[in-house]
């Protein structure tokens, strides 16, 4: 490890309602390769945004090569050196490799492109890597680990001093992630400041050389990584928090019929070979980290998107979902994460919106019943305790929690007894959330059976009875919530097979 | 300002459709004033013109109608005025010269603006073609197959004395020296279904919606390409019918021609309120929306200028609406 | 995505995929239409064909070549086809009603084709109008102003036997005796200009970057807008030069025609593997795909099947070009 290239200091960062950096340290020297790490929610891509300039801060002090600094645009920490090789790539898939990695700056003969030397200068890059991408190579017809070898390609040609990989092994193979950390070793042996996100407590024990653990936004702390253990990384992740009312044993009776039977599902890389059972009046919570499989486990189960293989049981009988249409026949109701784009309509009242799964129901003959619709609206309106004016409100209008409670009112609605809640409380404040818990709990009662998915670990370790745990499109753990502890969760949900 | 948008009325109504029609009364003020002194003798305050004015009316207005269905879905059909000529040439040839009955004549004509409907709905919905492609290359298919089945000849539909004639009464009806707009009846009761359709049915809720956000509309479980489908199916069917209103106010309908009404029918459509984005449409709307772009017609007329002005100024109309509407969406997110 | 994509041995031969396989089955289907035509009518084989397939391919191939530049963006040109009428009418009406110089008319034709491109580029890239919706509002305005500057009455280009006709011997020259359809080297020219400035220019890069990933481009620091309007101003002036194209090889221009050509230049550029959805398009495979279109346009006359068969015909070839495209890219996700 050589001199200290980059520090943030004291970094504070707030946005409307949430505090979203508190405090953070974080110090890179040249020669190492650091891993930033923290569950989901911690902080760790808004300090990296901060950093790159997408976000201002609000306090704290950047210091990079020896001179405060402040970015106002990645373009700028770019040319100063710093870059991010994003888990997203931003690439155009009709260019070639090296037309993409010269993108916005292209080497010029005269007034023409000078492709050749492109592709030379491409090509020296990749052998500098010790990586075999032909640089003439379509974009679009590479793996993903490939291309997200022409990113960090990329990156090095801006002669970049710090490069921040986020969740670069996130879709590569066994195979392709060797690569990858040849070429972060080389890349550190040069000198460079390497700063490391990532999930992965195997990869982080086998490529970096210190660890900041971030929780909630906040600092927890430095390791050295050779000098620690798993379990030390894992602890400092977690904390020691109280949570509140953590549930201490399943509700379920030892009786209780199963209501759904999913087994060996496989739907793309993301879904491989899950089973599972959820038994009635059951809340089953999937716990795994982000990427994990979960939200596409859910989608293909509910007929959004196509699976491969697998058999779905309801009530015991065998049943074929092939579009969300078959799944709602069969009573599964989905709750998406992503409540704008896939569960409500926002630009239509909630009447309207309650009864979009079931409009079938409330027919005057060829006419929709509007008095029925708005009573049905009202009934859940009131017994969610959605905070409106009238049902016929325009759902953009009310908040996060109330609309969610507009999507739930849709299913209940339509009387389904499986509900797949993705992330029921993302996006909502603490008051709301509490509401939906309890909410939740009153279905249960009721005898619905719910899976949920979420990223939370208070919420998984305070609703579900049992929990799946998922890792890299596969299932790695199933445990009763009378022996699921956190560290057990996350043991689980970094299990690499 | 605000005062009058929470009028009760206003509110019922809808404030867009007040101001709509503030426009509508403006411009006919407007060209009563202008076109004396454009043209001489261009008497535009009479019973001649507002009858002539909605006979243009007429068949715009179940263009617009129709194709209200399809931008509320986020579609577009740009078919619907070759569309109408197709219907108009094939059962007019069989009748002028097959001597077909009339009544059958006219069904088939709807049917088949209703089969270019079930076309476009097809390609767009399942087989997931852009529908403004789709439906151009419907537009060369309507022009073709209705010039193929006439053999390039223009087809003469019988005037109102003539046997097979009585359809002519659909749009207006002669009582002594005076006639009768019961055109205006059809077209108004058309508005009122398709209004109701929109508004009251299960089709008309879920194609706002699939407008609005289709994934969402899957994911609730709604056979989205079935209902999408329908808004083209309801679009042909309602150019067929213009068909009708077309031939009953015009003679002659020459092969091969048609598309200019696409765009003025679309016009009326985003003037009256109709989202290009689609999940926000209004029937009412649509109707004075014609109502103008024929008054603005009738005007370039009565003031003597060419039929080419009213070209430019419908594609100003929809510039400048479609802009506005965007700049209000994005102003809203 | 994950996967490479593994094709047969035919699709993943170097030579092949530097062609593009689909430029490949579109030249077999070129012979093979070539062979059939021939086969069918003994007035295909003259030598009066090949010009008359010629004067065709000149005017599709420079607005096919233009809007392949659209295309590529992920936007589209419908002003194209009228455009082409409007700016010759101008042009023509400069010369031969205002007795203007040659030159200065048709300096004017571009210049009208420049005006409407930029007009089009700004509207779409900085107004955020889709731009199917812009160009076809363009296109009724041009529609308009073509007929309102000539007055209404269809204009001639000088003939070549006039002193001044000269314009009719750029596309083809007399050589002892014998007409050599000289424009096809022209437009070769042009062809192999523009796809230069496609594939080896600054712009050229940023304007396929656009359509492949607009918003990755945006990030990469290229003005994204200028260059999305650059691709409608391309599109604006090789119009203006197909409507010399036009003037040269046939006789007059009708005022408010041209409509419909756009889709046979459009459908020769997807024949030619140009995708709907942007990102990737060649010239060469539009002037393939254009040159198919031009020979079905002058051989289904030959074969029997009159203009009202090719409407049709091209309404089909287009609807199956775009699905095909639709498959591609399914594919390519």
């Amino acid at each position: 490890m050589g001199d200290v290239i980059l520090t943030m200091k004291g970094i504070d960062k707030s946005f409307p309602g949430v505090h979203a950096l508190d405090h953070v340290d974080l110090e890179v020297r040249k020669g190492e390769v650091h891993a930033l790490m923290g569950e989901n929610g911690a902080g760790k891509s808004t300090l990296m945004k901060v950093l790159t300039g997408i976000y201002s801060k609000d306090s704290g002090t950047i210091t990079y090569e020896g001179r405060e600094v402040e970015f106002t645009n990645p373009r700028e920490a770019q040319d100063a050196g710093i870059v991010i090789v994003h888990q997203e790539l931003n690439m155009m898939g009709h260019l070639t490799v090296a037309q993409n990695i010269f993108i916005g700056r292209e080497i010029m003969k005269g007034k023409l492109i000078d492709d050749k030397k492109m592709n030379e200068e491409a090509g020296k890059l990749f052998e500098q890597l010790g990586i075999d991408i032909d640089p003439k190579e379509t974009m679009s017809r590479l793996t993903v680990g490939k291309q997200q070898m022409c990113e960090i390609a990329k990156a090095i040609s801006h002669e970049a001093k710090v490069i921040i990989f986020d969740e670069p092994s996130a879709a590569l193979t066994e195979a392709e992630i060797e690569e990858l950390f040849k070429i972060i070793r080389d890349l550190r042996d040069k000198q460079l400041g390497i700063v490391y996100i990532s999930h992965r407590m195997d990869e982080i024990k086998v490529i970096t050389d210190r660890v900041t653990v971030m929780r909630d936004g906040g600092y927890v702390g430095t390791l050295i990584t050779k000098d620690s253990t798993k379990d030390d990384i894992i602890n400092m992740m977690v904390g020691r928090v109280i949570y509140e009312d953590p549930k201490t044993e399943s509700a379920v009776p030892e009786d209780a019929p199963v209501v759904l039977k999913v087994e060996h599902l496989n739907a793309g890389r993301m879904v491989r070979d899950v089973s599972f059972e959820l038994r009635k009046g059951e809340i089953l919570g999937f716990s795994g980290l982000m990427g994990a499989g979960r939200t596409e486990t859910a989608r293909a189960l509910f007929g959004a998107d196509p699976k491969e293989s697998g058999d779905v049981y309801v009530n015991g009988t065998k049943v074929e979902i092939k579009t969300p249409q078959d799944a709602v026949k069969c009573g599964i109701g989905y709750l998406s994460e992503d409540r704008k784009r896939y569960g409500i309509v926002v630009a239509k009242t909630i009447a309207e919106n309650s009864t979009m799964a079931s409009l079938e129901n409330f027919m005057k003959g060829a006419f929709i019943d509007k008095k029925k619709e708005n009573q049905a609206a009202q009934e859940y309106v009131d017994a969610l305790k959605t905070k409106t004016p009238g049902v016929d409100q325009l759902v953009v209008n009310l908040s996060g929690g109330n609309q969610q409670k507009v999507v739930i009112a849709k299913w209940l609605v339509r009387n389904c007894d499986i509900l797949i809640f993705d992330e029921p409380t993302r996006g909502i404040d603490v008051g709301a959330k509490s509401e939906i818990y309890q909410l939740m709990n009153e279905l249960v009662a009721q005898g619905k059976s719910i899976i949920m998915i979420s990223s939370e670990m208070t919420e998984i370790l305070r609703m579900s009875d049992r929990i799946v745990v998922m890792c890299e499109g596969r299932k790695t753990g199933e445990l009763d919530i009378a022996e699921a502890t956190q560290e057990r969760i996350m043991h689980a949900a970094t299990l690499r097979d | 300002m605000e005062k009058i948008k929470q009028n009760a009325i206003v509110k019922k109504i809808g404030f867009n459709r007040v101001v709509l029609m503030c426009v509508l009364i403006l411009l006919y003020l407007l060209f009563a004033l202008i076109a004396p002194m454009v043209k001489e003798n261009a008497n535009f305050v009479s019973f001649a013109r507002i009858l002539s004015l909605l006979k243009y009316a007429y068949f715009m207005g179940f263009l617009s109608l129709g194709v209200t269905f399809v931008i509320a879905t986020g579609g577009i059909d740009f078919s619907i005025g070759p569309v109408m000529f197709c219907g108009a040439l094939i059962s007019g040839y069989l009748l002028t010269s097959k001597g077909w009955p009339l009544i059958l004549c006219l069904v088939l004509c709807i049917l088949v603006g209703t089969a270019f409907g079930v076309l476009n709905g097809v390609l767009v919905s399942y087989a997931g073609l852009p529908s403004f492609i789709t439906s151009m290359a419907s537009m060369m298919l309507a022009k073709g197959i209705g010039s193929v089945f006439t053999k390039t000849q223009s087809v003469n539909w019988p005037q109102a004395d003539e046997p097979g004639g009585w359809f002519r009464n659909l749009i207006g009806v002669k009582i002594g020296a005076t006639e009768i707009p019961t055109g205006l009846v059809l077209l108004l009761l058309a508005s009122v279904i398709c209004a109701v359709i929109l508004n009251k049915t299960m089709a008309g809720r879920y194609i706002l919606c699939i407008g609005s956000n289709r994934e969402a509309v899957r994911l609730s479980g709604v056979n989205t390409k079935r209902w999408e489908t329908l808004a083209y199916i309801i679009c042909g069917t309602l150019a067929g019918m213009a068909a009708i209103f077309y031939v009953a106010k015009n003679t002659t309908v020459l092969p091969g021609l048609g598309d200019t009404f696409n765009n003025e029918a679309i016009a009326g459509c985003v003037m009256g309120g109709t989202s290009m984005t689609g999940g926000v449409a209004s029937i009412g709307g649509t109707l004075i929306g014609v109502l103008i772009i024929a008054l603005l017609q009738e005007g370039i007329m009565a003031m003597g200028f060419q039929i080419n002005y009213q070209y430019i100024i419908t594609g100003l109309i929809v510039l400048t609406v479609v802009y506005a509407d965007l700049r209000s969406r994005n102003k809203r997110n | 995505m994950t996967e490479k994509k593994k094709g047969n041995a035919f699709t993943e031969n170097p030579l092949v995929r530097a062609i593009g396989v689909q430029k490949i089955v579109v030249v077999f289907v070129l012979i093979a239409m070539l062979i059939i035509f021939s086969a069918a009518s003994s007035a295909f084989r003259q030598y009066s064909t090949l010009l008359s397939v010629m004067d065709c391919t000149y005017y599709l191939a420079l607005l096919g070549i233009g809007v392949t530049f659209c295309l590529i963006t992920g936007g589209v040109d419908l002003s194209i086809g009228t455009g082409m009428f409007c700016y010759a009418l101008v042009g023509g009406f400069l010369i031969t009603q205002k007795d203007m110089p040659v030159i200065v008319g048709i300096l004017a034709t571009v210049f009208c084709g420049l005006l409407v491109g930029t007009i089009n580029g700004l509207i779409v890239s900085r107004g955020g109008h889709a731009p199917f919706l812009a160009t076809l509002c363009t296109m009724m305005i041009v529609r308009g102003m073509g007929a309102i500057i000539t007055g209404n009455a269809s204009v001639t280009w000088p003939s070549s036997s006039s002193p001044i006709g000269w314009t009719r011997r750029i596309f083809k020259m007399d050589i002892g005796g014998m007409k050599v359809p000289i424009g096809f080297l022209w437009v070769l020219i042009l062809a192999v200009v523009m796809s230069i400035f496609l594939n080896k220019t600054r712009p050229g890069r940023y304007i396929i970057a656009i359509g492949s990933n607009k918003e990755a481009t945006r990030l990469s620091g290229v003005n994204v807008a200028t260059y999305q309007t650059l691709a409608y101003v391309i599109s604006g002036i090789f119009t203006g030069l197909a409507a010399l194209a036009y003037s040269s090889a046939f006789q007059s221009m009708i005022p408010g025609g041209g409509g419909g050509i756009e889709l046979n230049a459009i459908g020769g550029a997807i024949i030619g593997g140009t995708s709907m959805s942007g990102g990737s398009g060649t010239i060469s495979g539009t002037i393939i795909g254009v040159f198919l279109m031009s020979i079905l346009q002058t051989g289904l006359p030959m074969i029997g099947l009159q203009a009202n068969w090719q409407q049709i015909i091209i309404g089909l070839v287009l609807i199956v070009a775009v699905y095909i495209d639709v498959l591609k890219n399914k594919k390519l996700v």
